[in-house]
């Protein structure tokens, strides 16, 4: 790689922080973005209330990814919505149940249990018990959180990760219960297999807004508007350099 | 304890900044030919560094496998224990464990293992994904329903698509498979590629929000 294109990437990144900075900087202040509806976070929103009205739990998977790869930034997605949930079930008592492929992944999620509850000492028995690590391998999982989701009956699955091939069998598990499923991931090819069987979809970006949309967290809320600015201007340049092709 | 709290979390929030910056210097030291900077030496630390933190993940990785060991465990044997009538598949898991244990403990070429991931274990896999193709139809029974105006269009392509794939396809119409290939290679195409661009964003932010300090999701 030239020291050119490396160049390019620094400033690239250099001119991303500073946006991010800045836009965090303004939602702290206030000056908060108006964020488009997104169908899946409103239902999301109002699950706890309606799995403790329904006198069942909630299902929460996030996937094959770790957080210790290049699939940490899907997992970490599925985390902030695991965080938003948590917070929910310290203040009501219905944890959700968490199932995970990566091993990694479930200390974060028994963390993000646990601190939601603060110096509870229920805090530290949810996590043991809420949060279970299926198996690293794809068919496992799926066999592991077809499972979950048959036995325990949950009021909704969310499925928010990294998945592959093998959320279609999860997903038609869920559906195939009849409760709410919310399913969302950044992987083009399992797209497809989300809006086939999911009633609500986040759709490629959309699972990295949920700090955003659940907890209006300032630094979520200045790095989306940071990269909308940063997609506008990619954008400009294609057309540009398009532009330029064609002509010359 | 409040003081104890907020301390702990400077040093994790540190030590995260820092392994951040670490490896994002590392991955421009190792593309970079010659020193950085012209300084001598310190191409070669940032890349040592770097390497060295990318080996502790896989330490950290395999203290988490154990730990995810117990988990399986604690959480089945409480199954077992409140004797509900799902329990039996949390004896059958715990006794394969087990077994996959004691086997397992010879190393990956002993005969033991050989026949648990031969015989066992790829049958099972190639198994359930093979009921992929049934789960696919039933998905699409379900998907297949025109309720709105994307799921007009979702249908019109779908159709289109699974038409022109088949060899049967240029005998309905010699245009179809010319039609499907364009659907594939071009606003298919470019929408892939508009989810990639924002998918890409979207991780280079998450990634800033950390090294930066702005996310702490490992802290209280």
């Amino acid at each position: 790689m030239t020291l050119n294109i490396l160049g390019i990437a620094a400033l690239f990144l250099l001119v991303f922080i500073g946006l991010m900075l800045y836009f965090t900087r303004q939602a702290i202040f206030g000056n908060t973005p108006i964020l488009r509806q997104i169908q899946a976070y409103e239902t999301l929103k109002g699950l706890t209330s309606r799995a403790i009205e329904a006198g069942r739990g909630l299902h929460l998977s996030v996937g094959l990814g770790s957080i210790t790869n290049a699939t940490t930034a899907d997992t970490l997605a599925g985390l902030s919505v695991l965080s938003y949930l948590a917070k929910q079930a310290a203040a009501t008592g219905a944890p959700p149940t968490v199932s995970m492929a990566d091993p990694t992944t479930m200390l974060m999620a028994q963390h993000l249990i646990r601190s939601s509850y603060g110096d509870a000492a229920d805090g530290l028995e949810q996590a043991y018990q809420n949060v279970r690590w299926v198996a690293s391998q794809p068919a496992a999982y799926a066999a592991g959180v077809m499972n979950i989701i048959e036995i325990s009956q949950p009021e909704a699955n969310v499925l928010v990760g990294n998945f592959g091939d093998e959320y279609l069998l999860m997903g038609e598990a869920a559906a195939r219960q009849g409760s709410s499923h919310i399913g969302g991931t950044s992987i083009p090819n399992t797209l497809p297999f989300v809006y086939a069987s999911a009633g609500q979809t986040l759709l490629g970006e959309e699972i990295y807004a949920a700090g955003a949309y659940l907890q209006k967290r300032p630094a979520h809320l200045g790095s989306l508007v940071a990269q909308d600015t940063m997609r506008s201007v990619i954008a400009w340049g294609i057309g540009l350099g398009v532009l330029i092709a064609t002509l010359s | 304890m409040i003081v104890a709290r907020g301390l702990g979390r400077l040093v994790t929030t540190a030590i995260a900044v820092g392994a951040g910056i670490v490896i994002l210097a590392h991955v421009f030291a190792t593309q970079t030919e010659g020193e950085l900077f012209g300084i001598i030496g310190l191409k070669q630390t940032i890349t040592a560094a770097g390497t060295y933190l990318v080996r502790l993940t896989i330490i950290i990785g395999a203290f988490a496998l154990l730990l995810g060991f117990v988990n399986v465990v604690t959480v089945h044997w409480t199954q077992i224990r409140s004797k509900n009538p799902a329990s039996v598949y949390s004896i059958v898991l715990l006794v394969s464990l087990l077994l996959s244990l004691v086997f397992g403990l010879g190393g990956p070429a002993t005969g033991g293992t050989q026949f648990i991931f031969n015989f066992i274990l790829q049958p099972l896999e190639a198994t359930f994904f093979a009921l992929l193709a049934l789960f696919i139809a039933s998905a699409a029974f379900r998907a297949f329903r025109v309720r709105s105006f994307e799921s007009i269009l979702f249908v019109a392509f779908a159709g289109v698509v699974l038409l022109g794939q088949v060899p049967i396809s240029i005998y309905l119409w010699p245009e179809l498979p010319v039609i499907k290939d364009w659907i594939l290679n071009v606003p298919t195409l470019a929408g892939v590629r508009g989810i990639l661009l924002g998918v890409a964003l979207g991780t280079i932010a998450t990634g800033l929000r950390i090294i930066s300090g702005m996310d702490r999701p490992y802290t209280d």
